[in-house]
């Protein structure tokens, strides 16, 4: 095992907190339960690690092992990296040809090391027929960088690839070789990021409904709303009952009843004239547009968005910038008028 | 006819004051109806637009840059009891032993910073907006270098500031033994500001207090900046609120162009050289229709937190950021008379 193998691996094993590493090591499937047992995991982080370093070089841990665990770390914590989506395409007159994984891997690999010569590809299959694939960009007389390796998570029954990327260079030789590996023509790039992957995943897989269907209580609206009131005096009614019940109404409408998938910003690029009727005159013979970047951002976007309309601060209905966010599965927006 | 242009000849001191205050500001009238015990019925106030003081002419560009780009915290200050500027030096070495003393106490631990400091107070002239505000001064906190020749200047770990800009309502209510200079600015690690603050205090028996700015003047200061004429803009006119909505909370950032920034105000702006509350509260609407015409969204229902063009930033924290200095003794008159409001 070479040392720049053995560094990679004591480095990725120190980033795994302690409460995990039993879990990940098991998942790595590297080192067997009895040699795992031979080790305290009870002693200094340090130690531990030069300890587990020491028991894959004996038995002879490859480069390819080593980025399996990374991968491996890479799920747990895929919240700690943004992720961007691709969306690929078929020609329309172009047959649905059967997704070969095994064809896929090799070619899509291929191209990679026919581009690059020193690149480093490795693979782990997931659950819902996906794949992991981990890039570590070398050049033509470089080593590849283990430490600034590209993710992407890939649904080959979908259009759809999800990728994390230090280094944004190599995203278009990236794009053509997940294109033609998996027998597509074209590959674009989707206004939608996000560190929150599962999010991602509901919205362009259109999930939102289905997977939180369970959640859906049973309760009438309108005893939800009115909930606070049930124990006070009932002589007592509220202003604007009818307005709050309307207000709440539309909002389940546009959002729905379940959990908002999470979305830590929005962004929008305004390029629009100004136009008030309140401020009569203001700006009127001006010609050219107002030029705005607006930025949400919330730990959970769309939860917030849906706050605002019953809490007063927002009309119902929202607007449908804001609203279409899931369904169209974009949180960066290029807005101009007609 | 251009009338942000300077072209007046050397204005004396009390037009001077007249110029930066038309008519009582907010802060005359609370204190009249105070002191009358009636109500305090708001009348639009006036601010002239800040423009290059004759007396900023005189500074030097490359001393005033100091302050630039640097993130200051604002705190209101009392008046000095019994400070003299002839004493700076004194007060070196005495505010450096209780430095010192304060460190070894284990009151401010810093990992990595050694005992080998210096503390230097200087006047910064010309840091004023009439002749008859007191000069302003700085305090600095630099690290000894361990090496004895004199050319190797210490890093510089702390700076702090005071200074009073149109300060004359305050002048005004004092005796000769205080020096008012109501404005501290402060940069650097807050463990310093507090100790620097805990010796004036005991050495001068007056008291800071952290200088908030609320949406009212956080507005202000962006309809006055925004009004002021810029030779080139080297920053994005731009706007944070914060949402109060549960369970997450939400931040809006609206950035405007400059240039359109200036256009929408160029429209709002109706009397030359000053500004007036209408126009800022026009202002302000115009940026809430257009992005409510939007998103449906009611900024004004939230909580405006933060202020920033090409001229300054503010936060409501009382933290200000100043990028141009043409406009730095605008700027600080502004925070002047929010401090003395605070102080008084």
């Amino acid at each position: 095992m070479d040392e720049i193998v053995a560094e990679f691996i004591r480095r990725t094993i120190l980033k795994i907190p302690m409460y995990e590493m039993m879990t990940i090591l098991k998942a790595w499937n590297f080192l067997s339960e009895n040699q795992l047992q031979t080790i305290n995991f009870r002693q200094r982080k340090e130690c531990l690690v030069q300890d587990l370093v020491l028991l894959c070089e004996e038995k002879c841990a490859s480069l390819n092992d080593a980025a399996l665990l990374d991968i491996i770390y890479t799920q747990v914590h895929r919240h700690q990296k943004v992720w961007d989506v691709f969306q690929m395409s078929k020609k329309p007159d172009e047959d649905i040809d059967l997704f070969d994984m095994e064809q896929f891997k090799c070619s899509f690999k291929k191209i990679l090391q026919r581009a690059l010569k020193n690149v480093t590809v490795s693979f782990r299959d997931a659950e819902e027929n996906a794949v992991w694939i981990r890039i570590a960009w070398g050049t033509q007389c470089t080593k590849p960088n283990q430490y600034k390796p590209t993710y992407v998570l890939l649904y080959p029954q979908t259009p759809y690839a999800f990728t994390s990327s230090k280094l944004k260079s190599f995203m278009p030789l990236l794009g053509q070789a997940l294109t033609v590996a998996s027998k597509h023509h074209q590959i674009v790039k989707m206004d939608l990021r996000s560190r929150h992957l599962d999010s991602l995943k509901a919205i362009v897989f259109k999930q939102c409904n289905q997977t939180f269907e369970d959640h859906n209580s049973i309760t009438p609206l309108q005893e939800r709303c009115l909930e606070l009131d049930v124990n006070v005096d009932s002589r007592i009614i509220h202003e604007n009952t009818v307005e709050k019940e309307r207000v709440q109404r539309v909002t389940q409408e546009t959002f729905g009843d379940y959990p908002q998938p999470q979305l830590e910003f929005a962004q929008y690029k305004l390029v629009t004239k100004f136009k008030s009727d309140l401020n009569g005159g203001i700006l009127a013979e001006r010609k050219e547009p107002l030029r705005c970047l607006i930025k949400f951002s919330s730990p959970h976007l769309l939860e917030a968005l849906k706050s605002l309309a019953p809490a007063g601060i927002a009309d119902a209905p929202l607007s449908p910038l804001l609203t279409c966010i899931p369904n169209k599965g974009m949180n960066y927006f290029k807005i101009r008028d007609k | 006819m251009d009338p942000y242009d300077a072209s007046e000849s050397t204005p004396s001191a009390s037009s001077h004051l007249k110029d930066y205050l038309i008519g009582a500001t907010p802060l005359q009238k609370r204190l009249e109806s105070v002191r009358k015990q009636t109500s305090f019925v708001p009348t639009p106030p006036r601010r002239k637009i800040p423009q290059c003081s004759q007396l900023q002419e005189d500074v030097d560009p490359h001393k005033v840059a100091f302050f630039l780009h640097k993130q200051w915290t604002l705190y209101s200050v009392t008046p000095l009891y019994q400070f003299s500027y002839s004493n700076l030096r004194e007060y070196a070495r005495l505010l450096n032993a209780f430095i010192a003393a304060e460190k070894q106490k284990g009151l401010a631990v810093e990992v990595g910073e050694d005992f080998n400091i210096k503390v230097i107070f200087s006047t910064l002239l010309g840091m004023k907006g009439t002749q008859r505000d007191p000069e302003a001064f700085l305090v600095q906190i630099l690290s000894k270098s361990q090496m004895p020749s004199e050319n190797r200047e210490g890093k510089v770990l702390w700076t702090g500031w005071f200074c009073c800009i149109f300060g004359d309502s305050l002048l005004e209510t004092v005796s000769q033994d205080f020096t008012c200079l109501p404005l501290f600015l402060a940069n650097g690690a807050e463990s310093n500001t507090a100790i620097i603050r805990t010796w004036f205090q005991k050495t001068f028996d007056c008291h800071f207090s952290p200088l908030a700015i609320n949406a009212f003047n956080l507005s202000w200061m962006a309809a006055m900046w925004t009004a002021c004429k810029m030779d080139r803009y080297m920053a994005t006119t731009e706007f944070l609120w914060s949402v109060p909505c549960s369970p997450q909370s939400l931040d809006i950032s609206y950035a405007i162009h400059p240039e359109d920034a200036k256009a929408l105000w160029d429209s709002v702006h109706k009397t030359p050289g000053e500004v007036t509350q209408e126009e800022v509260d026009l202002f302000m609407d115009c940026l809430y229709s257009h992005f409510h015409r939007h998103f449906k969204i009611h900024l004004s229902a939230t909580r405006l937190v933060r202020v920033s063009t090409s001229v300054a930033s503010a936060h409501t924290d009382g933290k200000i950021k100043i990028l141009c200095h043409k406009y730095l003794i605008g700027v600080l008159a502004y925070l002047t008379e929010l401090a003395i409001f605070q102080v008084e």
